[in-house]
């Protein structure tokens, strides 16, 4: 197994640039997510890993050789598209074992009848036919193997087509959105199997999606993509405490971290009417003169307490969701505004996170005390972290 | 412009080679009207045209009644565009929305007639004409005609009328149109591109058609293009660019109307009749 | 369904069809009907109303002769020449357009235009191309020093019908290309890719992905073109009148040499039911086919 290198990579279709200049290195075993909103070029760079597009500049290294220039068939990867992409007119073992037979495709095979013969041969093979049995067994397809697609429910599928991959034994497993076709609750179950067979297969997986969840529960590593560029490439734990920019925070968790108006200056943070003290981790940032920030506070570092009181917000609740074992708050803070809508517009109203049923209702007023341990402040202007 | 790859410039060839192929035989019709005799059965042949004999054509429709011909031929053309669709809405709509005892069977049997060939039809066809005095007229041709375009024109508009939802009928009958009212004033102005691709092939059947025009009418007035210009065949007489000018005098008319409508065409026709 | 809906009155499905049903009734169900019953009889041409009933004589006599036997193997054989290549071709030029060039959009329109040319106009031209001394075929195997014979194509027995179907397919396969070229945009750009992804060079994805893809469409296409061969007069009549020495001869041309050529207006009949016979068991060996594919493939 390897690692991947992309350097430098580019894309433009025609006058659009779609990827503007990615270098990434992804370790070998890697779980790495590509994960972004549509259109922001995900899919075109796994496609351009599996040789679907071409490279408009930069390499692509596998395992230190350039393999930008290769045909797909050459890269040793494997790729399940988001619409399985399942050949309709063969049986589940004969999608399966497809891609073997192709390896030892002789020219003859084209030949109507014969070829048909030849390549019946191949599947009956011991050392083809026990790979094709072993893989159906894993993904648990052994009954099916003699259906059709078109029987099959759409998570049997989505697991031939995982079969039709693995069974290539690659270096590298390329999955393109593979579980937006699914209903919610065997996308949780897929998402399981998925991380499972990582586990067991041990190869290098990249994956594209929009969803930040599954990101942050299969993912070892992410790229979070917008129009082209990387915004920020770790784990998901960095994503979490530590995003670069506003877009990154706004990204990822649910709900996601706040964004609230404030200004930073002789070591503390004044938000609307209330000071607080900033945190050891931000001393530097808060240091010197007053200047406008934003702070970005995730919605559990925010808890509801009586009003009034030295470093407790004030504001009154516009929004109540239970949510099984939480209750999500939506809070509109006297006197400071959030940074919260994607066109610009100021708006008011912050998340608030609380364990367990809230007897809060909407219209009540409310006093906040902010945790600011994992507080992260950015830059208003540009969206960077400070 | 960048290179082209040696694939792509084998594409192009093919493709040259295959228009070529196509264009080929109309082209030389052009070409052969307007070459003078003696140059057609010269040693070397003409490829090119030369536009200065373009005077032949005023010749052609000068001592061959050409003009008679085209005339004869657009009204049998338009007539059975006209009488076929009039005729086919209806049954249309009925195969598209209707559930009725025998829908089966006609469906069938407009697909079986499409097997019927002309000339197994024209001699008891001769016979009813006589016996009701449609001989010899045009009007007959348009009767016979129709019979034929009727069934691919019903199949046509039936698929174009399937597509068509049927929320857009509730909202007319519940302001009030009766079921007739709603055929023509609703669902026929929405398919009207498909209209557009039968009133073609309907046209086209009237201006090709062969052996009901030499059959079932005999005056030289009421001649339509197609029997007159079959009329050349061994016919030694007329020179043979005279032929081919009233070729091209016949054709040109078909492949410009075609050229206008075709993406109506094969847009009504693959959709409606060829499905998967 | 839609009436129950709309709460119409049961008849009028019926007042719907009858205008049209009534007149293909009367402008083709009673011809067929008489030809039927001439087709029993022996009726000469100068005397259509003198019917002598004979019975299955004329059937008889037709399967018995070679003549006959002739003509359908003739048909036979143009017939599936006419579907190979028109297909051949179709699909060939189909894949060619399909993909993307400079001016494809023109090309697509200018490869049917062989489709909007009459029939008789068609014919004629062709004719002068096949003239052995002075047609351009003739004289390009000439300019490329292959000889030619001495005779125009269309009088040549061993080079008749070859021609005839060069001008057939030449006037059909834009029509195919055309509808498998529509067909071709039905099949799944993922599959092929994931095809490439698995190995397979450009003629096995083409076996494993778009020829099971459009084979549905392809098989429609080919009955089709059955028919119209059975049922095509024109061009080959206008050409060769079914000659030279019957080879050309079809059963839709044998019908109308029966018919106004040796007179017997029962024998024609005889022979035209013949043929409407053989296109009714083509169209049932087709769909029994595409039934039994449909089921083979899994229900869905």
């Amino acid at each position: 197994m390897a690692a991947i290198e992309l350097v430098h990579i580019t894309k433009s279709f025609g006058p659009k640039t779609v990827i503007q200049d990615i270098s990434l290195d992804v370790q070998d075993g890697e779980f790495l997510v590509l994960l972004g909103p549509s259109g922001c070029g995900k899919s075109t760079l796994l496609r351009m890993l599996a040789g679907l597009e071409t490279v408009s500049g930069g390499e692509i290294r596998l395992g230190g050789r350039r393999i930008d220039q290769l045909p797909p068939s050459d890269r040793d990867m494997a790729f399940v598209f988001q619409s399985y992409a399942l050949y309709p007119h063969m049986t589940v073992r004969r999608n399966i074992t497809f891609p073997l037979i192709m390896r030892r495709f002789r020219w003859w095979f084209h030949i109507p009848l014969l070829g048909g013969l030849g390549k019946r041969r191949i599947e009956k093979l011991p050392e083809v036919s026990d790979r094709v049995d072993r893989t159906a067994k894993i993904l648990g397809l052994t009954d099916m193997l003699d259906s059709h697609p078109r029987t099959l429910s759409g998570g049997q599928r989505q697991r031939v087509a995982l079969g039709r991959a693995m069974v290539r034994e690659p270096e590298v497993f390329l999955m393109d959105e593979p579980l937006s076709n699914l209903d919610a609750k065997l996308r949780t179950t897929m998402r399981a199997e998925i991380t499972k067979l990582h586990r067991e297969v041990g190869g290098t997986f990249v994956y594209v999606t929009h969803d930040q969840v599954e990101a942050m529960t299969m993912g070892t590593r992410i790229a979070l993509m917008r129009d082209g560029v990387v915004q920020q490439y770790g784990t998901p734990r960095e994503f979490y405490q530590n995003p670069t920019n506003t877009y990154v925070a706004r990204f990822i968790g649910t709900p996601p971290m706040n964004l609230i108006h404030a200004t930073a200056g002789n070591g503390a943070l004044q938000v609307g009417q209330t000071r607080l003290a900033a945190p050891t981790h931000l001393a530097a940032v808060t240091a010197g003169s007053d200047r406008p920030v934003l702070l970005g506070l995730r919605p559990n570092a925010i808890e509801p307490v009586g009003q009034g009181g030295a470093e407790i917000l004030a504001g009154r609740i516009t929004l109540v969701e239970h949510v099984g074992a939480d209750t999500i708050l939506g809070v509109r803070l006297d006197g400071a505004v959030t940074a919260h809508d994607d066109e610009g517009a100021p708006s008011s109203d912050v998340m608030v996170t609380v364990p367990g049923y809230s007897l809060l209702a909407l219209g009540d007023t409310v006093g906040l005390r902010t945790t600011l341990d994992d507080a992260v402040l950015f830059s208003p202007e540009t969206g960077q972290r400070l | 412009m960048g290179a082209l790859s040696l694939r792509q410039g084998l594409h192009l060839a093919a493709i040259l080679g295959l228009l070529g192929a196509a264009a080929f035989p109309l082209y030389w019709m052009f070409v052969t009207s307007l070459t003078p005799s003696a140059e057609l059965f010269a040693d070397r042949a003409r490829l090119l045209p030369t536009l200065s004999e373009a005077a032949a054509y005023r010749e052609v429709f000068r001592t061959i009644p050409v003009a008679t011909w085209l005339i004869n031929s657009a009204i049998v053309a338009t007539g059975t565009t006209v009488l076929s669709i009039a005729l086919a809405i209806l049954p249309a709509y009925a195969l598209s929305r209707f559930r009725f005892r025998g829908k089966g069977v006609f469906g069938f049997a407009l697909f079986a007639t499409q097997m019927l060939p002309e000339a197994m039809l024209v001699v008891p066809l001769y016979g009813i004409f006589a016996q009701i005095s449609l001989l010899d007229s045009l009007t007959g041709l348009i009767l016979a005609n129709t019979a034929f375009t009727v069934p691919v024109i019903t199949w046509i508009l039936k698929g174009a009328i399937d597509g068509i939802p049927i929320e857009v009928e509730e909202a007319a009958r519940i302001d009030g149109c009766s079921r007739i009212d709603i055929v023509l004033a609703v669902v026929v102005p929405l398919v009207a591109p498909t209209l557009a691709a039968a009133s073609v092939i309907a046209f086209f059947h009237g201006w090709n058609e062969y052996v009901f025009a030499q059959t079932l009418v005999s005056s030289e007035a009421l001649r339509t293009a197609s029997v007159g210009l079959a009329g050349f065949v061994g016919e030694l007489s007329t020179p043979v660019h005279s032929v081919m000018a009233v070729s091209v005098i016949y054709t040109l008319p078909a492949v410009i109307f075609y050229l206008f409508v075709q993406r109506y065409v094969v847009s009504g026709m693959t959709a409606g009749s060829v499905k998967g | 369904m839609a009436d129950e809906r709309l709460h119409g009155s049961a008849w009028t499905p019926y007042l719907f069809m009858a205008p049209a049903a009534a007149y293909l009734l009367f402008f083709q169900g009673y011809p067929l009907i008489e030809e039927l019953y001439l087709s029993f009889t022996s009726t000469s041409l100068l005397s259509p109303r003198d019917h002598t009933w004979v019975g299955l004589d004329n059937y008889r006599d037709l399967l018995a002769t070679s003549d006959f036997h002739h003509v359908l193997w003739i048909t036979a054989l143009y017939t599936a020449a006419c579907v190979v290549l028109s297909i051949g071709l179709g699909l060939l030029a189909a894949l060619l357009l399909d993909e993307s060039f400079p001016g494809r959009a023109i090309a697509r329109t200018l490869v049917t235009i062989p489709w909007a040319a009459p029939p008789v106009a068609v014919a004629l031209v062709y004719i002068w191309m096949y003239n052995a001394q002075y047609g351009i075929f003739s004289r390009t195997l000439r300019a490329l020093g292959i000889a030619s014979g001495t005779e125009n194509w269309l009088d040549d027995p061993s080079l008749a019908l070859p021609a005839i179907l060069l001008t057939t397919v030449w006037q059909i396969f834009p029509f195919a290309s055309v509808v498998i070229l529509a067909a071709l945009q039905g099949v799944s750009k993922e599959q092929r890719e994931a095809a490439v992804i698995d190995g397979a060079d450009r003629l096995s994805v083409f076996a494993a992905v778009v020829w099971p893809t459009i084979r549905p469409t392809v098989a429609l296409l080919a009955l089709f073109i059955t028919i119209w061969s059975l049922r095509r007069f024109d061009l080959i009549w206008l050409m060769t009148q079914g000659g030279p020495i019957g080879a050309t001869n079809t059963l839709v041309i044998e019908l109308y040499r029966q018919a106004f050529v040796y007179r017997d207006l029962g024998r024609a009949a005889a022979v035209g039911m013949i043929g409407l016979g053989t296109a009714l068991a083509t169209t049932l060996v087709y769909f029994r086919y595409t039934q039994r594919a449909e089921r083979a493939r899994g229900n869905d």
